[in-house]
């Protein structure tokens, strides 16, 4: 049996499990998917718009380009810790590596980036952007959040199951994160002193990377982009590490 | 004839944690003062060695609790052992959780997929069998519905169908052959036994001693993550019952303070049990309410249990059988929940059960009861040959018939 082709097949099928079981029964379905990101942003455009402004051109789309990917990372991880707790059955399955699940949760939130992408497009196109080959760059920067998610999910999902609070402390770090991360303005606004927290942090550079083609369409600060990329090659090293190190236990303990 | 799957010694320990998960402060306290709590240890299997040759069954018997699942699992390398090991030629695979997977809202088709995938099949192949599967699983004309809808036998025999469809060296079963009607339970034994021509591997859990005698080569009896014995089927199955006495006296020397067993002398059969709960008496009643203890087989029996717990029991198992003087079974029915079926126990009370036909040939028959915790670890009391059935026949019965039931043979000839 050719097990490339098997665990395409899998991790294929799980992610359709997820996309037919979230949607099944709703009206609109997958089309539900972009809904919380453009509630966040109307809330976003209201705040630095209308109460508070921040003079940004085309300011909508300058926060959607970046949203979009941070709600992926945000939702991945917020639902990371659940993953081996929450599927005993598969966990406990002979033949089952329980870092599918991981996967899984890591491609379907791309699934879901993907659907939401046309209306950025639009909105792009409605401020006058003009998408550039910039583009091209799109993958590369998509695959190295895959890899920076994967990682932190199996770090998050294998801590889960011995220390519940691991759960708790993500949520509270990714709401703090969200206002660390530039989002929704611009890190130049921020003042020297706390630059550092900008340039050492992979998300900020991968969000400031999808910023750049999108909105600016230029071609990302390849140094911050190697950078991002090399943390998540770490990352994802340090995580899978700890999750063949726990993963006896973790069958144990659940 | 080679070895395809050998545990040397191995002994496996769980940490008992009472208030689990424990949450980081906890852990973090526990480490700082270092207070270990050394006793809430518990070995699950301790220093398991056998081995299993190419094309053999290998079957496993013990009560609840026996280490019998924990050892399962770490031969399908789910986990590790605390020490020693466990050497394998091949894939070992095997069907621990049916139906592990599926999702509720989901078709059959699609859990059929979904079960066939994890089973190690690609998405070509399971859709290959696909017709093959819903076949054997007898699912047709429910297939494309959701599984929420379906009955819990129905989504055994799917999960179960998809996961026998895929070839592994080593077949691992715990405990899933109580799947479904019992025709089901033939077409899954003949699978497994087609697997067995084959000349596959299987290691096979089952509380049913019929199914560990028809299925296994060998038998491994577990006791307190022990083993006791390994040996043929036969004798196994001895063993075991054996164990089973003896953790009955055990508990009832403990429950009556480490004095000799209760005196349990009767005058006719034998009795034995802890009296947790005891069968104060039982009355074997015709048609119309009266006692008696010889009943025509055109009659109808009705059999009453009165009982009294000397304790307070949340729940008990019951069985009643009707066994002929060579202690042949005729017919035995089970309550596994008394609770589920007649609602909140009382202290004492009467259980009935009534047979509107006994369908018998004349003789001597025993009415045989009995009283179990609903894991039917150990017996609260059993009464064997204590309560005496003589069967008439109202009708002239042909000397020719012999056997267990009367069927009321009519013959004819044809020139």
């Amino acid at each position: 049996m050719n097990s490339s082709t098997y665990y395409f097949d899998l991790i294929f099928h799980l992610v359709r499990c997820d996309f037919v079981t979230r949607y099944k029964g709703s009206v609109l379905g997958v089309l539900w998917s972009p809904v919380i990101p453009l509630a966040q942003l109307l809330v976003l455009v209201f705040l630095f718009q209308k109460v508070v402004p921040l003079d940004i051109d085309a300011y909508p789309a300058f926060v959607f380009s970046a949203l979009l990917p941070w709600t992926w990372l945000s939702t991945c991880l917020g639902s990371s810790g659940g993953l081996l707790v929450g599927n005993r059955g598969l966990v406990r399955r002979p033949n089952f590596a329980p870092v599918t699940l991981i996967i899984v949760n890591t491609v379907s939130g791309m699934l879901n980036y993907v659907v939401a992408l046309p209306i950025l497009f639009v909105m792009l196109i409605f401020y006058g952007k003009t998408l550039t080959l910039t583009l091209l760059m799109l993958p590369l920067l998509m695959l190295i959040q895959c890899v920076l998610t994967v990682g932190l999910s199996l770090i998050i999902a294998t801590l889960n199951v011995f220390y519940r609070d691991v759960q708790h402390i993500v949520g509270v770090a990714l709401m703090l994160l969200f206002y660390l991360t530039p989002v929704f303005y611009k890190p130049q606004a921020v003042s020297e002193d706390f630059r550092i927290l900008y340039t050492y942090s992979p998300i900020a550079a991968l969000i400031q990377s999808y910023r750049a083609i999108f909105f600016y369409g230029v071609f990302p600060e390849w140094r911050s982009l190697v950078f991002a990329g090399a943390t998540s090659l770490v990352v994802c090293g340090f995580g899978y590490v700890i999750y063949t190190r726990c993963l006896p236990d973790v069958v144990d303990a659940i | 004839m080679s070895a395809v799957l050998t545990v040397e010694s191995v002994s496996k320990r769980y940490r008992i944690q009472r208030n689990r998960p424990i949450t980081l402060k906890e852990s973090i306290i526990r480490r700082l003062t270092g207070r270990y709590d050394r006793s809430n240890v518990f070995w699950a299997l301790r220093d398991v060695s056998f081995s299993v040759e190419q094309g053999r069954t290998l079957g496993i018997i013990g009560h609840n609790g026996a280490g019998k699942s924990t050892l399962l699992r770490l031969l399908c390398g789910l986990g590790r052992p605390t020490s020693g090991r466990i050497l394998h030629i091949g894939q070992v695979s095997g069907l621990l959780d049916l139906g592990g997977g599926f999702h509720p809202d989901m078709t059959g088709r699609e859990n059929l997929v979904t079960g066939g995938i994890l089973s190690g099949l690609t998405r070509r192949q399971v859709l290959a069998k696909q017709e093959e599967i819903i076949a054997f699983a007898e699912l047709e004309e429910f297939i494309d519905q959701p599984v929420r809808t379906y009955s819990n036998g129905m989504y055994l025999r799917l999960a179960f169908a998809t996961a026998v469809h895929f070839d592994p060296d080593v077949l691992v079963i715990d405990e899933v052959l109580a799947v479904g009607d019992s025709r089901f339970q033939q077409k899954c034994i003949e699978r497994l036994a087609a697997f067995r021509t084959a000349g596959k591997t299987s290691i096979m859990t089952s509380h049913d001693a019929d199914q560990i005698r028809s299925l296994c080569d060998e038998v491994l009896v577990l006791e307190e993550g022990r083993v006791v014995m390994a040996g043929d089927p036969k004798s196994a199955i001895q063993c075991y019952n054996d164990l089973m006495r003896q953790r009955t006296e055990k508990r009832a020397a403990q429950l009556s303070g480490g004095a000799a067993q209760p005196n349990l002398k009767v005058e006719h059969g034998s009795r034995m049990g802890t009296l947790e709960a005891e069968i104060s008496a039982v009355h074997l009643c015709d048609s119309q309410g009266r006692a008696i203890d010889t009943l025509s087989n055109a009659d109808s029996l009705t059999i009453k249990l009165e009982y009294n717990l000397t304790k307070h029991l949340p729940d008990i198992a019951l069985i009643a059988g009707i066994y002929n003087d060579t202690n042949v079974k005729c017919f035995e029915t089970a309550i596994p929940s008394a609770r589920a079926t007649f609602g909140p126990i009382a202290q004492h009370g009467i259980f009935i059960c009534h047979l509107p036909e006994l369908p018998l040939l004349p003789g001597l028959y025993y009415v045989n009861v009995g009283l179990y915790p609903i894991d039917w670890n150990y017996t609260y009391d059993y009464h064997w040959q204590m309560h005496v059935l003589h069967i008439t026949s109202k009708n002239r019965t042909l000397s020719g018939d012999s056997g267990v039931v009367s069927l009321r043979p009519v013959w004819s000839s044809l020139v």
